[in-house]
């Protein structure tokens, strides 16, 4: 059970209409201090529109988020970093002609200072900033084990190590919560194990309130604590992964996927 | 013997490229240092015009208003009230900033396409503007705008200030003349606005803008004020493209309103496209192809076959023939590599890093 | 009251070709998101072909007509499918700018061929012109407002119930599904262009018609069909259609009566009336009147 005053996130009756589709609709789900919760569901269940509207992307037709004491849906999107809310994107968000370095330091922008005259005549004060935050992405990207491309742009590394870079970036931005829309999408199971490997040490070595959307069940049966399915739009099971896995709803939602790719 | 770790050939080549550029008027003649003042002055221009739309990503294609609004007040303050050279050519700038500024919120509210349409209108309603408003611009016949004076005082006394342009000065035996002057006055705030953007490149605003051009969506995400990087690269933009204006203007010494047309505003985006957009150089080396084919190549009518000069009817008249030329240019330069004349250098430098590994690696 | 209705045919009869012009642009976006920069050349290419093949070959007006539409069409072809399939990915942008280099080379192509001095465009109907109980109405008006709605007939119905059309329309909503479903869309892409091309060709020879001459400035005209589209939405024809019209009636009363009425405004403050006018509109509806704002992927 869930005590109230430690939810990170709390939503009601959230609910997203684009004209005459309904993404989903009533959906009721918290999420505690230091909890790895997982949101899935089939395709085209509303997973990733749910996501966009927690992100602040969309806004819902009806409902509310409530994160930690504020009313999430008066805030705006720039006002995500300060709250502590950082996401990655299921299609990468990646900055494509920078380098590794320079999109995880567009991650500390909201913990730097200096702007266009400071930084342009390079005064004492950019120089030391850069110094202090470069330091901190390179530490960022090692935890994330992929230092070594640094100085690479983005757009010629591999799908693998830029999933890696995106999960630093996020990192780099010192959040309390982590949105992470369908880390292992696309992936060789190799590079499954080690993104899911990664998500765990985050959670648990950092400590890292995490809400994750994602269509593989066998990632998520490793690493979430609580799972809420979705189908068409509905929340049809919410609990633990075996609880949910057991459940004859989600099963038929998924016609047997489930058994098969958690076993 | 190996080479200090200083030394790269990336550190030797602006050495020796920024050199070069300090000599090269000792050994050109008249034509090709007023050429070269030119192009100088036009990669200002150019300067700016790829914080906006090369690291920035927003089409600008007004650049030329802002241009037209630095000359103006350079005309007035230098022409009208004999202000010292130094405080109009800043003064420029900062008007057109101010202009940048003003028109910046609303026009960047607009995105992608509707932007450079709304841009070609600022250009418009700029010419309009000039044109009427003749006190500022002596109306179509055009206005003298006066050669550089540098001093001590913040006006200039009617005996002129200490280092005219106008006439020829003499520095540690050396003479320059006018010239000469204009195009190391250019060459030393075009180096100035280089030094600026390399360090917003290796600082928090430049990697914001960057962000903004990238992806907005994620940009916002992460902190980065969208609204207020955009309007930051407009008023830097607006601010080099006055000083550019101004010190144009002062150098072809007299300009009519229609000179600050959409023609100009393309030839500064095209000048960014084929030096390479969003890189420091790119700038003044798409502006020696921009802005430097027209005079070279009246310059070589006669040579060259089939362009029209003077004398013998018939062949294509040049100003024809260099915007075929670069029009061509152009859409070659982004689909084959769009980073321009930078991009090209940097494949040849990886094609022979690459050349010597092989070489290496197979005398290893 | 006469030159109110005098400058309302003449207004009608520019917002037309405008409206042409501003068709061919919307055309081009709805089918590759792109705003063809090069609209105006192909206009001025277009309206300079028909007259060197009527008045330098002596062919039948219509014959020079036709021909110049063919080779516009297919420059806009040729264009399309040779250096744009190149451009598949790339951002809107450079695009764009490939569309501005092509306008460029086209604008000194043009002269460079056919001379640059003002001439004829070798219209059969030239300075005639149709007297209704005192009002003045050049027969060229009448043709160009003539052809246009029938043209605007035509594309409507091409759009609606032809197949093509239908595969230009599912293009333009979603390529990668038409292309799923076996719609064939570099076709679509070409003849996008195509028609663009042609729309333009159409629009020049009636731009350049009598009270105006064949100049090779007159693509700048062109230019003033941005207002138009802005106006009337990037992606809607209809909006194109209004757009150009209302812009039109704009520039032609403007012209009338402002150099009385207000001439503080100053001089040839027709020139740039659209361009207020289009600002105005865009700080109210960023996306045009009849526009849509594009669905932003996640």
């Amino acid at each position: 059970m869930s005590d109230a005053a430690s939810n990170v996130l709390e939503a009601k009756g959230l609910t997203l209409v684009f004209g005459a589709v309904t993404a989903f609709s009533d959906v009721d789900f918290h999420v505690g201090e230091g909890e790895l919760f997982a949101v899935i569901g089939p395709n085209g269940a509303g997973k990733t529109s749910l996501f966009n509207v927690i992100s602040r992307v969309y806004r819902p037709t009806r409902g509310s988020i409530r994160y930690r004491d504020e009313d999430l849906l008066r805030r705006r999107r720039s006002d995500m970093p300060g709250l502590g809310i950082a996401r990655t994107f299921q299609n990468l968000g990646l900055f494509h002609n920078m380098t590794v370095l320079d999109n995880v330091l567009v991650g500390r922008h909201h913990l730097m200072r200096s702007g266009s005259l400071l930084g342009g005549i390079y005064a004492g004060y950019a120089r030391r900033e850069e110094r202090e935050h470069r330091r901190a992405a390179m530490d960022v990207l090692g935890f994330a084990g992929v230092e070594e491309w640094a100085g690479y742009p983005v757009q010629v590394l591999p799908y693998g190590i830029q999933k890696r870079v995106e999960l630093a970036r996020a990192l780099a931005m010192e959040p309390r919560v982590l949105l992470l829309d369908e880390p292992v999408a696309g992936m060789s199971s190799a590079e499954r194990g080690e993104i899911t490997q990664l998500v765990r040490r985050i959670h648990q070595e950092r400590g890292m309130t995490i809400v994750l959307v994602e269509h593989d069940m066998g990632m998520v049966m490793q690493v979430a604590q609580r799972v809420m399915v979705l189908d068409f739009g509905r929340v049809i099971g919410v609990g633990t992964p075996a609880e949910v896995q057991r459940d004859p709803q989600v099963i038929r939602a998924y016609l047997g996927e489930a058994l098969e790719d958690a076993s | 013997m190996s080479l200090p770790a200083w030394l790269t050939l990336r550190r030797a080549t602006t050495v020796v490229v920024i050199a070069l550029l300090l000599v090269f008027p000792f050994l050109v003649d008249e034509f090709w240092l007023n050429t070269a003042a030119f192009i100088v002055i036009y990669a200002i221009g150019a300067l700016g015009l790829n914080v906006l739309t090369g690291l920035t990503g927003q089409v600008s294609l007004g650049h030329a208003f802002f241009l037209g609004v630095g000359a103006y007040t350079a005309a007035v303050l230098g022409g009208q009230y004999h202000v010292m050279a130094l405080w109009w050519i800043l003064a420029a700038g900062i008007v057109a900033a101010i202009c940048g500024a003003i028109i910046g919120p609303t026009a960047l509210r607009l995105r992608g396409l509707y932007l450079a349409v709304v841009t070609i209108g600022i250009v418009f309603i700029g010419q309009h503007l000039f044109d009427n408003l003749k006190w500022l611009s002596g109306g179509p016949p055009g206005r003298a705008i006066p050669a550089p004076q540098f001093g001590l005082a913040f006006t200039c006394p009617s005996s002129g200030c200490a280092l005219d342009f106008d006439q020829q000065q003499t520095f540690l035996g050396l003479t320059f003349d006018k010239n000469g002057l204009f195009y190391y006055l250019g060459l030393v705030i075009l180096v100035l606005g280089m030094l600026f953007v390399r360090n917003l490149l290796r600082t928090r605003p430049g990697r914001a803008l960057q962000a903004v051009r990238e992806r907005e969506l994620a940009a916002s995400l992460m902190g980065v004020d969208l609204a207020r990087w955009k309007v930051s690269a407009f008023v830097i933009s607006s601010f080099l493209a006055g000083i550019s204006g101004a010190l144009l203007a002062s150098l072809v010494s007299f300009i009519q309103p229609d000179f600050w047309s959409l023609v100009l505003s393309i030839q500064f985006v095209a000048a960014v496209i084929v030096g390479g957009v969003g890189t420091i150089w790119g700038p003044l080396l798409g502006s020696v192809v921009i802005f430097g084919l027209e005079p070279v190549m009246q310059r070589y009518a006669q040579s060259l076959p089939l362009l029209a000069h003077g004398g013998s009817g018939g062949g294509v008249a040049v100003s024809d023939a260099t915007h075929i030329f670069y029009g061509i240019a152009i859409v070659v330069f982004l689909v084959v590599e769009p980073l321009g004349v930078i991009g090209l250098a940097r494949r040849a430098g990886r094609l022979l890093h690459r050349r010597r590994a092989a070489a290496t690696a197979a005398a290893a | 009251m006469t030159t109110f209705f005098q400058l309302f045919v003449a207004g009608l009869a520019l917002g037309c070709i405008y409206a042409l012009v501003a068709l061919g642009f919307t055309i081009i976006y709805r089918a590759s998101q792109v705003i063809n920069f090069a609209q105006g050349s192909f206009l001025l290419l277009g309206a300079y072909l028909v007259s060197w093949f009527s008045l330098d070959r002596s062919y039948p007006f219509v014959v020079a007509a036709l021909l110049a539409l063919g080779i516009t069409v297919v420059v806009g072809v040729v264009f399309q499918t040779v250096v744009l399939r190149f451009t598949v990915g790339q951002p809107v942008f450079t695009v764009v700018m490939i569309t501005i280099g092509l306008n460029i080379a086209l604008e000194g192509t043009v002269p460079a061929l056919f001379g640059s001095s003002t001439r004829s465009i070798g219209d059969p109907w030239g300075s005639s012109a149709v007297h209704l109980g005192g009002v003045v109405i050049n027969w060229d008006s009448v043709w160009t407002i003539g052809v246009t709605l029938l043209i605007l007939v035509l594309f409507f119905a091409f759009n609606r119930f032809s197949r093509y059309g239908l595969a230009m329309r599912a293009t333009a909503m979603d390529e990668e599904a038409a292309m799923a479903v076996g719609v064939p869309t570099r076709r679509v892409h070409a003849l996008a262009w195509g028609l663009a091309g042609a729309v333009a060709t159409v629009g020049g020879f009636f731009l350049a018609g009598f009270p105006n001459s064949l100049s090779p400035g007159i693509d700048v005209i062109a230019l003033r069909a941005f207002p138009a589209i802005i106006l009337g939405g990037l992606d809607s024809p209809l909006g194109a259609v209004v757009g150009g019209v209302t812009i039109g009636l704009v520039e032609e009363l403007t012209a009338g009566y402002q150099p009385n009425d207000a001439p503080w405004l100053g001089a040839n403050f027709y020139s740039v009336a659209p361009y207020i006018l289009m600002i105005l509109v865009l700080l109210v509806r960023p996306y045009g009147l009849f526009g849509h704002r594009p669905a932003e992927r996640a």
